[in-house]
């Protein structure tokens, strides 16, 4: 029983990619453009549908 | 059998390297010549949704740019002009180019068909196709014509602008695109004269290269004779002002004199460096002019009659 929890809580050797420092960078810079670009396009929708249906927007159809 | 699996290294691309796939110098063109076209069309179209539309033109210039840069990716890492663009670096790989192209591509389309018009998103679906398709994938590798009949794609943002605000074509923005289309010749032409053996080295078939520097500079000369009185056409057609008519005969003149300049060139390229630098600024004058012109209209036809009373 020793043995095998003993084998357990051993740190298992790194598998698949680590990112270098440079490569992290380069991630989060790319995640935070691709949230702004994200964040511009709705607001383009949401002030163009404003534009579009004007007082409209308030309109339901009961 | 043996399977052999490529290792894919993360991504070191930062923001930067995606801004240079767009090409912002070409897309800066692009925006200013296409607000031209949507600023002298007749009707109204609200500031949020021509806003909306030039957005769309600039991101859909992009996606071209980026698309240009993946399939070229091979000629350009033998150019000198163009071996520091990311993919030649080897900061983005050519799929990635091609995925964000393309994305942009639709989006542009897409948000422009669905918020602004279909005729609009049309054309700008023609123009990236046939930018992409027509000039960098068939022509430019082809024929000496390549940037003659590629330069269609460059030329019809003013249209694009245009039919954004009216929903359709008129002789106006065609005049437009006409100038476009006969400057780009000139302007590229001499460019080339002095990047012959960049070009010669990609194995681009430029004019130059085929048909030789008398020949290239013959042609710089007939496409800007046939420029110059096109610049004038918009004063000539009744829809921009005697200013503007001015402005665009005496930067058309000072056009075919460098292009005279060029043609009686026999050593070095002084006056074609020369010739593309001011093409630049002569397509630049012509437009802002115009959008002058046309925003202040009244101004210069009431200095003209104050002068003449």
């Amino acid at each position: 029983m020793t043995i095998v929890s003993d084998a357990m809580d051993e740190p298992k050797p790194e598998t698949g990619i680590r990112l270098t420092e440079q490569q992290l960078r380069a991630r989060r810079s790319r995640s935070i453009a691709i949230a702004l670009a994200l964040g511009a396009f709705v607001v383009v929708i949401f002030v163009v549908t404003l534009v579009k249906l004007g007082a409209n927007v308030l309109t339901r159809p009961m | 059998m043996s399977v052999t699996l490529a290792r894919i290294e993360p991504s070191i691309a930062d923001v930067g390297d995606y801004v240079a796939l767009l090409k912002p110098r070409v897309m800066s063109l692009v925006v200013f010549t296409a607000l031209v076209g949507l600023l002298i069309a007749p009707g109204h179209l609200h500031p949020v949704i021509a806003l909306t539309a030039l957005l769309c033109i600039a991101v859909g210039a992009g996606a071209a740019g980026a698309l240009n840069m993946w399939y070229d990716a091979d000629i350009d890492a033998r150019m000198l002009r163009t071996a520091g663009r990311p993919i030649p670096q080897g900061r983005v790989t050519p799929g990635e180019a091609a995925g964000f192209g393309l994305t942009l591509a639709v989006f542009a389309v897409v948000t422009l068909a669905l918020l602004v018009n279909w005729v609009a998103a049309s054309l700008l679906a023609f123009t990236i196709a046939f930018y992409v398709v027509i000039y960098t994938m068939w022509l430019k590798r082809s024929t000496p014509q390549n940037i003659v009949i590629g330069g269609a794609a460059g030329a019809l943002p003013p249209i694009i602008g245009w039919a954004a605000v009216t929903g359709g074509i008129a002789v106006e923005p065609i005049v437009l695109f006409l100038i476009i289309f006969f400057w780009t010749p000139p302007h590229f032409w001499a460019l080339s004269l002095y990047r012959t053996e960049d070009y010669a080295r990609a194995g681009i078939p430029m004019l130059p290269v085929v048909a030789g520097e008398a020949e290239t500079r013959r042609q710089i000369l007939l496409y800007t004779l046939i420029l110059a009185p096109l610049g004038v056409a918009p004063w000539l057609l009744g829809y921009a002002g005697p200013f503007y008519g001015i402005a665009a005969i005496a930067t058309g003149a000072a056009m075919i004199a460098l292009a005279l300049r060029v043609r009686a060139e026999r050593q070095g390229h002084v006056a074609s460096k020369q010739m593309f630098g001011f093409s630049i600024l002569y397509l630049f004058l012509l437009f802002a002019v115009l959008l002058a012109d046309r925003l202040w209209g009244g101004l210069a036809a009431q200095a003209v009659n104050l002068f003449a009373a």
